[in-house]
């Protein structure tokens, strides 16, 4: 449904993205992640037609987005950063120009916007200002706004940014509802929202794509590996001479002071009981030995921070 | 087209149902009306006592001369500075609240959205030069004259509106600060009022019969007495292509800039 090669978007001498490539099947739902400055959203404003790339192509639906925008945009709902909203109209009246503008035929309009303002609980404000509403009601109208044509593919640039927790669940609620109807991606750097919405990640950094994968697949790619975080009474210069001669022991680096390790493991418990009975043995004083299975945050810090601070480009 | 009329309808809506339309008619009609009745009734003591007065121009009898003209001048100073107020917003708003991305994001063209704002523009300054021709209209309860020179003269004039909205709508396109708008609408406005002052400073005839063509005095006054000429025509329907055009390319831009 949606095809990317090659994408690439300079601006000025800042090359934004880099040679990006991904698709994205009929009815999946993809979670774009990467720190702030990534490129998720130049990659979304490409893929909407509202930006050109400076080289490779982006297609919608077999549509280039360059060659044929306007067939594309008429495929396409887009939420950006900042929900496009003119606040001197009523939400309603703006939901049905957008339906307009859109080119929803006439006699849908009225079907159409009923059925985004009950698909973002929109109900109860519809004959307000939205200079009115308030945060999180521009967002949900921002929301109502990209659906409301009943678009192929949904593009939702942070849908959840300034949304209370039950608001938060709520729009989860509503995209895992549009799943398989809709086509969606969209971009985040909250992590549980990813695990919890989507079913496939693509993650970003600096302008290159430097994993994609779908989540479970992701979550075990360091497979095996686990962290176990240790508080110890007393101080120890270095945890990893004390752990010396354990098989399985990856790495063991400091916290927040000598009393606080991290210790990264291949193998199972027996790994850990091997680990604490050392510990109690050099009588370092265990006040803590928690195991933590790798997950999405460790993959995603890995990806990014972690080659930044071993300064290995992607 | 069909989205230069949802453009154009919704524009409009925002025009004709927003307060600050209405306090500019309001403050336009204030000074109208303080300037309309001191020319009547100017013009009504000269009537009175023409007869007294040595070697006045025929012309100053005349009504649509001696009055009209004045009005429509003092309309035209207005939509001036008028013009860029209702214009200003356009496009400037729409960047500054990032609704641009909706437009742009859209199905819809460069030259439909441009086209359907301009139109709404055009529709919005129409409302002030009727605004302005209510004072003759009302005249006509007190003395007879002919409707087709005042008509001609206020078509005229909305003309220049028109070119003036093409302008201020290009102005509005290149920022998203819509005091900066202003402002630069504004000395567009001006300069296009006096450009044709640029015939007093050449000697060269052809040069010269160029800037009569463009100025706006010539223009102002052959409405008044009901004359359309083709220059006219042509130099402000060429105006208010260019900056159409300009406006179209501008808001393309920001689709590949």
């Amino acid at each position: 449904m949606i095809e990317v090669h090659d994408l690439t978007k300079d601006y000025g001498p800042r090359r934004a993205i880099n040679m990006i490539n991904f698709t994205v099947n009929k009815g999946e739902v993809v979670g774009f992640l990467g720190p702030n400055g990534a490129g998720k959203s130049t990659t979304m404003k490409i893929i909407t037609g509202f930006m050109a790339p400076t080289s490779g192509l982006a297609k919608i639906a077999g549509f280039d987005v360059f060659e044929s925008p306007l067939e594309v945009k008429k495929r396409i709902g887009y939420l950006p950063e900042t929900p496009p909203v003119y606040t001197d109209m009523y939400v309603q009246d703006y939901l049905k120009y957008v339906a307009e503008l859109k080119k929803v035929p006439k006699e849908k309009i009225k079907a159409q916007v009923d059925m985004a303002l009950e698909k973002t609980n929109l109900g109860s404000v519809q004959n307000r200002l939205i200079q009115n509403l308030s945060k999180g009601y521009r967002q949900r109208v921002g929301i109502a706004q990209a659906l409301v044509s009943d678009p192929e593919v949904l593009v939702l640039d942070e849908p959840t940014v300034g949304l209370d927790p039950k608001q938060v669940a709520e729009i989860r609620d509503l995209i895992k509802v549009l799943r398989g109807h809709h086509t969606i991606i969209l971009s985040t750097h909250i992590l549980s929202e990813v695990q919890a919405i989507c079913e496939r990640v693509i993650i970003i950094h600096q302008g290159r794509i430097v994993a994609q994968d779908r989540i479970e697949n992701l979550a075990v790619q360091n497979q095996g590996q686990s962290r176990l975080n240790i508080r110890l009474r007393k101080d120890v210069s270095d945890l990893k001479t004390v752990l010396g001669g354990i098989e399985g022991v990856v790495s063991a680096s400091q916290g927040a002071s000598r009393h606080d390790w991290e210790v990264h493991i291949r193998g199972t418990d027996e790994v850990v009981d091997a680990i604490s009975s050392r510990v109690v043995q050099e009588g370092l004083g265990l006040l803590e030995l928690s195991p933590h299975k790798v997950d999405l945050e460790d993959v995603f810090l890995k990806l990014t921070y972690g080659q930044d601070q071993m300064g290995v480009q992607p | 087209m069909t989205g230069a009329v949802t453009i154009f309808k919704k524009e409009l809506k925002g025009f004709y149902l927003s307060p600050s339309f209405y306090i500019i008619g309001f403050l336009v009609a204030v000074v109208l009306s303080w300037s309309y009745p001191i020319q009547l009734n100017l013009f009504s003591q000269l009537l009175a006592n023409y007869m007294f007065q040595q070697n006045l121009p025929q012309q100053q009898l005349n009504i649509h001369y001696a009055l009209f003209l004045r009005h429509m001048s003092y309309l035209n100073l207005m939509l001036i500075f008028v013009v860029p107020a209702l214009t200003m917003r356009l496009f400037a708003e729409e960047k500054k609240l990032r609704t641009f991305d909706l437009l742009l994001t859209s199905p819809v063209t460069s030259s439909e959205i441009v086209l359907g704002k301009y139109f709404a523009a055009l529709a919005a300054v129409g409302g002030m030069v009727f605004l302005a021709l209510l004072y003759p209209i009302a005249t006509r309860t007190m003395t007879q004259f002919n409707w087709a020179p005042l008509l001609i003269a206020f078509f005229g004039i909305f003309l220049v509106g028109a070119a003036y909205a093409a302008m201020d709508m290009f102005c509005s396109s290149l920022t998203e600060n819509a005091l900066v708008s202003y402002g630069t609408s504004v000395a567009f406005n001006l300069s296009i009022w006096f450009i044709g002052a640029g015939a007093e400073l050449t000697d060269s005839q052809a040069v010269r019969m160029v800037f009569e063509h463009i100025s706006m005095n010539t223009h102002l006054g052959s409405w008044a007495e009901g004359t359309i000429r083709t220059s006219a025509l042509v130099f402000l329907f060429s105006v208010i292509a260019l900056f159409c055009f300009l406006a179209e390319r501008v808001v393309e831009s920001s689709r590949w800039r």
